[in-house]
């Protein structure tokens, strides 16, 4: 049972849940505690780019009427809890910004599927959270509102592009928040931030309504401190959608294996991992002490082999343009998005809008993706990347014939200082360790291990799983939050104490 | 660094894509842009003879058809309620050819 005070964005699921069905607290006392909190505590931290008091109060009053403390049970497995979403996702009525002002006036005319199966869930909408602008980035930083703060160092990034969803569970303003993840952006923010960050294998959750970056890296996953809120949130958002031809039927739940142990599961360490240059030696550690106590608690450690994940990064930053290139044509001046005022032809409002509507990365990423994909150069570059993808997807299910799991770095380091990563590759090297498995398809999660020993901040493991079958990872994260035990709120932004 | 672009080249992509940029800024993009291409070179170093591409990582889906049946969609009005300009339930825009002349 949570502590007496509590704030409610610092409880988890289930015990948010039991003081709901005892009519300890009702869900519109909940929500409006919660906004209150967010509207207060996050003015420094700056996790969201909009707060949405209006459809909270109403879902949570339509769920106070709806239910008495005997049906609670039944409103849905995230009945009353405050849920903030990456502003990459429509809800309707709100602003979705995908912090760039190229969408700075947008109000989303539709839901996204997996908004709404939170939304259906019983989850109670507080509001849209900061990003890098349209997920390009790993420190947001290239947010058009102004970066988020780490809630464990304001002189440091959370991490991105899910950057706002991390800091917002991380300073306790919300116990789940949604956010996507294309080549680490929901894994290296979760590691930045010390929380726990699941991208499902890709196919598990729609895309339906989430503003397209990379169509086929793109995945949709829960934040959360828990390791059982991500799963109920994951068992909420996951399955198949009319309107995502990719998304796959799913009917695992997937808090039901968080209570076996690891006893006769086989883990395996990738040894080009963790000898990589740039791994920093806190992060090394820190993983090596997460496989030494799982070996403890009876997993079996093997070492295996990817031999061709070393393309990953390069094969990443060459699909993941080309396809932005792509997704980004529609913004156009015309239809919604920024548009330039006192053009007297179209194609001079077409540069001037698309010049000033998107900031430099955008535009960089853009452009690269243009040159790549053009006749001569998609040979060079394109082609041999998707080939490489193949490659990498057949190392995968290699591995995961010998293994259950994999247990990785999920970021180089810790969290770093605004303006460190000066030059764009560098920045790209943030996510050597997420990438390959984006490209592959499958699910990988990161889960918080405590405090690194140079710098007193958090490390992530990353966990990874054959494809659908990412009951095995959050399994294995289970048994890590028996060892480390829940990731802590943020203790120097104790919001609404 | 190897020159893959010059500046007149990346003046040529912003065109392309629709981007306007002054020159100080085709300058810093080319810099830019030859940089991060100088870090995919791995990925032409391969070996890649008789590889098989992948596309896309749900390899087996190909052509998801749904029943022809009627669904809503958006009204005129909510399909129009983001757009810049508008007028008698059309999107406005400047003239295609030409300069437009004044209006």
């Amino acid at each position: 049972m949570a502590a007496l005070g509590t704030p409610f964005g610092q409880m988890s699921v289930a015990q948010l849940q039991a003081g709901l069905a005892a009519k300890e607290f009702s869900c519109h006392e909940v929500a409006a505690a919660t906004l209150d909190v967010i509207e207060e505590a996050d003015a420094p931290l700056h996790a969201f780019l909009e707060v949405t008091r209006d459809a909270a109060l109403a879902a949570a009053d339509a769920l106070d009427a709806r239910v008495d403390a005997d049906a609670f049970a039944q409103a849905g497995a995230l009945a009353g809890v405050p849920v903030g979403y990456k502003d990459n996702m429509n809800l309707v009525g709100t602003h979705t910004t995908c912090a760039s002002n190229m969408l700075e006036s947008y109000v989303s005319p539709y839901t996204a599927t997996c908004v709404a199966k939170t939304l259906q869930a019983g989850a109670v909408p507080v509001g849209k959270l900061n990003m890098d602008e349209f997920a390009f980035g790993s420190s947001t930083e290239t947010s058009a509102f102004g970066p988020t703060l780490n809630p464990w160092d304001a002189t440091r990034v959370p991490g991105g592009s899910s950057g706002g969803s991390a800091a917002a569970v991380a300073a306790g303003l919300v116990p789940v928040a949604l956010g996507s993840d294309t080549g680490g952006s929901i894994r290296q923010p979760a590691s930045f931030c010390g929380v726990v960050g699941v991208k499902p294998t890709y196919g598990m959750v729609s895309r339906y309504g989430v503003v397209a970056f990379g169509s086929s890296l793109d995945q949709v996953g829960p934040f959360a401190r828990t390791v059982e809120d991500a799963a109920l949130a994951l068992n909420a958002i996951c399955g198949h959608d009319p309107l995502d031809c990719t998304s796959q039927p799913c009917s695992v739940d997937f808090t039901a294996n968080l209570s076996e142990g690891v006893k006769g599961m086989k883990v395996g360490i990738i040894p080009a991992f963790m000898e990589a240059e740039g791994l920093s030696a806190e992060v090394k550690a820190k993983v090596e002490e997460a496989a030494a106590k799982l070996e403890a608690a009876g997993a079996e450690l093997r070492e295996v082999e990817l031999p061709n994940a070393k393309a990953a990064i390069s094969a990443y930053y060459v699909l993941g343009p080309c396809e932005a290139f792509s997704n980004l044509a529609r913004f156009d001046s015309v239809r919604y998005g920024y548009s330039d005022p006192g053009h007297k032809d179209l194609g001079s409002q077409y540069e001037a809008s698309r010049a000033k509507g998107f900031g430099l990365e955008a535009r960089r990423r853009i452009m690269l993706g243009s040159y790549l994909l053009s006749a001569g150069v998609y040979e060079q570059y394109y082609y041999p990347a998707q080939q490489v993808r193949t490659l990498i997807t057949e190392d995968y299910m290699k591995a995961f014939d010998q293994v259950d799991c994999l247990l990785a770095p999920a970021a180089p380091r810790t969290a770093f200082k605004f303006g460190e990563m000066a030059e764009p590759a560098e920045m790209y090297l943030s996510d050597m360790f997420t990438i390959s498995i984006n490209i592959a398809g499958n699910g990988g999660m990161s889960m918080p291990v405590g405090l690194g020993a140079e710098s007193g901040l958090p490390v992530g493991v990353q966990l990874m799983g054959p494809a659908f079958k990412d009951e095995n990872m959050l399994r294995v994260a289970a048994e890590l939050e028996r060892i480390y035990g829940p990731a802590p709120v943020a203790p120097g932004f104790k919001a609404g104490e | 660094m190897t020159q893959h672009l010059t500046e007149s080249e990346v003046r040529g992509i912003a065109e392309y894509t629709r981007i306007g940029m002054t020159e100080d800024e085709v300058a810093q993009m080319t810099v830019d842009l030859n940089s991060i291409i100088d870090s995919l070179e791995p990925i032409r170093e391969y070996q890649l003879d008789g590889v098989e591409p992948t596309f896309h990582p749900i390899g087996s889906l190909s052509n998801v058809m749904r029943e022809d049946v009627e669904a809503a969609g958006f009204t005129q009005e909510e399909a129009l309620a983001n757009a810049p300009k508008q007028q008698n339930g059309s999107f406005l825009i400047p003239a295609i050819l030409g300069d437009g002349g004044d209006r």
